[in-house]
């Protein structure tokens, strides 16, 4: 765990007033507030950062004890002792920053903070305070292509609370789906907030997915591809037996049709599978084929 | 109108600590919408997320009225600009 340096964290000095801490805290808050941050987790972060400096150096207690602390913090054997008397966290790697809890609460606060003030509890005066409706909950959700293939029940324990969740096929990487009411409690009659799960996609297949559609790159022979035949191409579903025409391109795309991806909430129907061919050079002839090869060259065949 | 389904302009400024001139300015730029029973002014509950965001804007980072119409709508852009940067990702990476 690294010393965090709150003065600098605000860019003031340390003989900063409470008033050059105050405009500095909200120059930086203004930058990095969540809530003109959509979907940026490094403004979120810094948010945080600032936040908790701001939480330190605002009050005069706290400051008092950081500074005495700052200074020792070059030679802290003994306040080494006393944190390992005091947590048993694990040692390792630790950076200044680590959050040790849940995602997505402006209320985290960094190990440094919680080793020297103790948690975080008791600090209410920051990030979005409930008033009356309750606070929203973001969570994200890991599936695998295949797990969104088909409609999915799953129960997620959220703060607690059981929730039955279905989960439409055909859902996209990052999309975001609300449960009304599966936040925070409100206060005083207010409603609770709403959950927001972000769903996390990986897609481990050999198919690209857009949308409801999937492609592929599928290598034919090259003499399938002069004469035509017939090919054996893997789709998510199975294997299916394609003709190729004759005298096909590289680079010919084919559709098939109802063969790709579920749409979402649509039930029933599905995308197509867009295959794009791509012709394969032989490389390591036997002497007979490249004298094959050698004789249809003496045709003039272009 | 159920009751629940609503919140009093008064009781919500009193709640969040904000004046009532800031929630009908906030009507008058149409960034949210008020109804009226009789003399009162009441918000939607579906209102309070993106009024309670105002409020924030408004408190926590000294951002006027007028600031936070030009807020909410730049707001939207990014957000706008988000998703088609997202869609966008995922066509070239289908081609790449």
């Amino acid at each position: 765990m690294d010393f965090i340096d709150y003065y600098k964290v605000l860019g003031v000095d340390k003989s900063a007033s409470t008033e050059d801490i105050k405009r500095a805290y909200r120059k930086l808050a203004r930058k990095y507030h969540p809530d003109l941050n959509p979907n940026d987790k490094d403004a979120e972060l810094n948010f945080k950062k600032v936040n908790e400096a701001n939480e330190v150096l605002s009050d005069p207690d706290k400051r008092k004890k950081y500074d005495q602390y700052g200074k020792d913090w070059q030679h802290a054997e003994e306040f080494e002792k006393a944190k390992r008397s005091r947590a048993q966290r694990p040692q390792g790697d630790y950076s200044g920053y680590t959050y040790s809890h849940s995602e997505g609460s402006a209320q985290d606060f960094s190990d440094f903070f919680e080793s020297m003030f103790g948690g975080a509890t008791g600090f209410g005066n920051r990030g979005q305070k409930v008033r009356y409706r309750g606070q929203d909950y973001h969570a994200e959700l890991h599936l695998s292509l295949m797990d969104v293939y088909t409609t999915q029940k799953q129960t997620l324990t959220v703060n607690g609370k059981n929730i039955r969740l279905s989960i439409p096929a055909g859902i996209e990487d990052g999309q975001t789906i609300k449960i009304n009411g599966h936040g925070g409690p409100g206060i005083e009659g207010g409603p609770a907030g709403d959950l927001y799960i972000t769903f996390s996609i990986t897609n481990n297949t050999d198919f690209k997915r857009d949308g409801a559609d999937l492609y592929k790159n599928v290598q034919i022979p090259l003499v399938k591809a002069v004469l035509g035949g017939e090919i054996v191409v893997e789709t998510l579903t199975g294997k299916v037996k394609l003709k190729v025409a004759p005298g096909t391109d590289n680079g010919t795309k084919v559709k098939l049709k109802g063969k790709g991806f579920p749409k979402y909430k649509k039930e029933g129907q599905f995308g197509d599978l867009i295959l794009t061919y791509s012709v394969n050079v032989p490389k390591n002839l036997t002497p007979e084929q490249r004298s094959l090869f050698e004789a249809l060259e003496k045709t003039n065949l272009t | 109108m159920a009751q629940e389904n609503y919140i009093s302009i008064k009781t919500f400024c009193e709640h969040h600590g904000v004046q009532e001139s800031f929630v009908f300015s906030m009507q008058e730029f149409e960034l949210l919408r008020v109804d009226h029973v009789e003399e009162e002014a009441f918000i939607p509950m579906e209102e309070l997320p993106i009024l309670e965001k105002m409020v924030r804007l408004h408190r926590e980072l000294d951002i006027n009225p007028e600031g936070i119409q030009a807020v909410y709508h730049l707001l939207e852009q990014v957000q706008n600009l988000q998703q088609e940067v997202a869609s966008l990702r995922k066509k070239l990476d289908r081609l790449g």
